[in-house]
């Protein structure tokens, strides 16, 4: 039995250094707009908790400590871990027990807290995600895992440093209207070109922020839908694809095999092309790591992802707005929350219901989110189809 | 973990060393960089891997002989993790053999900007005691 699963409601905390809230507040900021909008605990069959990395607050079995949060502490949970793509392998493990039947309704609920420890001690811990034998002894930090990917694209494709600086100024332009953005203020191309390196070519504009934050959604079964909302969106199509686990061992740097992947098998699914969708939410990560999104959704041309964002076309008037909820950059990144949030935002956009008219996209009929787990290792594409006219 | 020779690879270690591992890295004192090649497929890993990816049949350790390659990619950490602070900035690069092998590891005597496609030469060093690496040099 395989049955349609839709998006039905979500909610979001407010994402930043949150130095007031442990898991447990994050996770009930996340849940609470669920619940105010009448899908209690008792209408919830289980849940999976998306969270990525137990080091930064010390905390064991936080997942279990999550469901106790908000009342879900006696219904079934398990926990998904994919590093930063962690958020939608959960909504994909959940998508598949609600597809296949074993439950009807389901919530999939994000949160990190990276801020316990020091900018340096978190470093180290994501340091310790490349290969602790062959990569880790010569201290490659996350940033510098995608400065790789850049330094690689930049000689091949003759690409100077500006044309990240203008998707950081992007980032930024749509952080400062997102009420829920962990830094929400604009930047201008110089500070975003000309910003302290942290892993050369990338500087601090390039690179996304240590966040604590969270998100939720709720899946339900096609034959209760009806119940919870007349605004469902559709699980569409979703991908998930796998690239080698040592960069050095990429075929190239001036894409993600598995992001490639990834899009095929949720383009598939869907039986969608790229010039179908009308917006995405990407995993950047890094500047660099949204211009490759580009290309590897197959958004642009290799080498020719820099004319989205030098023509504005990644805007959201534009041909295929991108992140226009800040990203990653500067909506922020609290790692098992972002798969979720990014959900969040296409449901968000396609109801109408963007913060500001100066963020909102018109007419989304088919969204699409790309969450990718370390240097991409891990990748899932889901793509999102509204379900009323 | 060894015990009566203490060695590690690199600046920041893995402390896990495997008897396989061990070998690699007493290979590495005498200056000598060693791949693993599977016996009964000949796929070839640099850098080694006790166990062969395709088949699982334990790989041998071989030495590897090249010695020129070009820059590939590198970065230059500026924010390091906390265990390498004390070294930044510092350049870890991915050279590329001519046989298409690639290799990570620092370069240690640039005097101006890395560029892509730059020849480097492989060497070795000892970190300190218990600590030997290969690296890059221009």
């Amino acid at each position: 039995m395989t049955r349609r699963v839709a998006v039905v409601a979500g909610g979001h905390a407010k994402f930043g250094k949150r130095y007031d809230a442990t898991l447990r507040e994050l996770c009930a900021e996340a849940y609470k707009p669920i619940y105010d909008a009448g899908i209690t605990q008792d209408r919830i069959d289980a849940t999976v908790l998306s969270y990525a990395a137990s080091q930064f607050t010390g905390q064991g079995a936080g997942s279990a400590l999550m469901a106790d949060s908000i009342g879900l502490q006696e219904k079934p949970h398990l926990r998904c871990e994919s590093a930063c793509a962690t958020g939608t392998a959960s909504i994909r493990a959940a998508y598949g027990m609600v597809a296949s039947g074993l439950y009807d309704v389901m919530l999939v609920l994000g949160a990190e807290q990276m801020n316990r420890v020091s900018s340096a001690t978190a470093t180290e811990y994501m340091s310790r995600a490349g290969d602790m034998r062959w990569e880790y002894p010569f201290g490659i930090s996350f940033p510098a895992f995608y400065a790789l990917l850049a330094s690689r694209y930049m000689a091949e494709y003759k690409m100077p440093h500006d044309v990240l600086a203008k998707i950081s100024v992007k980032s930024h332009h749509y952080g400062a209207q997102n009420p829920k953005a962990h830094l929400p203020k604009e930047v201008t191309f110089e500070e975003a070109n000309n910003a302290v390196p942290i892993a050369r070519p990338l500087n601090l504009y390039d690179c996304s922020l240590i966040t604590d934050g969270a998100a939720a959604v709720v899946l339900v079964a096609e034959p209760r839908v009806k119940e919870f909302t007349d605004q469902p969106m559709w699980i569409k199509g979703l991908g998930a694809g796998a690239s080698e686990m040592m960069i050095q061992d990429r075929p190239s740097l001036t894409s993600i095999p598995g992001a490639k992947r990834a899009a095929a098998a949720a383009y598939k699914m869907a039986g969608l092309q790229p010039k179908d969708i009308n917006m995405a939410e990407v995993h950047d990560c890094f500047s660099i790591a949204e211009l490759v999104a580009y290309e590897d959704l197959g958004f642009a041309q290799p080498g020719k992802g820099r004319e989205l964002i030098e023509n504005k076309e990644v805007y959201h008037t534009g041909r295929i707005p991108v992140n226009c909820d800040g990203g990653l950059k500067s909506k922020g990144h609290p790692l098992g929350a972002t798969g979720v949030s990014m959900t969040y935002e296409v449901m968000a956009q396609m109801r109408g219901k963007a913060d500001k008219p100066s963020r909102q996209i018109k007419n989304v009929k088919y969204g699409l989110v790309h969450n990718v787990g370390q240097s991409g290792q891990f990748v899932n594409v889901i793509i999102y189809e509204r379900g009323w006219s | 973990m060894a015990t009566e020779h203490e060695i590690y690879l690199g600046y920041s270690t893995d402390k896990a060393v495997t008897p396989f591992f061990k070998q690699f890295l007493e290979s590495l004192e005498k200056n000598k960089l060693m791949k693993g090649v599977c016996p009964k497929c000949k796929k070839e890993y640099l850098p080694p891997r006790q166990y062969c990816q395709k088949d699982l049949t334990e790989c041998q350790l071989v030495e590897f002989t090249e010695r020129e390659a070009k820059l590939y990619s590198f970065v230059i950490v500026d924010f390091a993790p906390e265990s390498m602070a004390s070294r930044a900035p510092y350049v870890v690069a991915i050279g590329e053999f001519p046989s298409g092998r690639r290799l990570t590891a620092h370069i240690t005597n640039l005097t101006s900007e890395p560029q892509v496609g730059m020849k480097l030469k492989l060497g070795f060093e000892r970190v300190s005691d218990k600590m030997v690496t290969y690296k890059w040099q221009v």
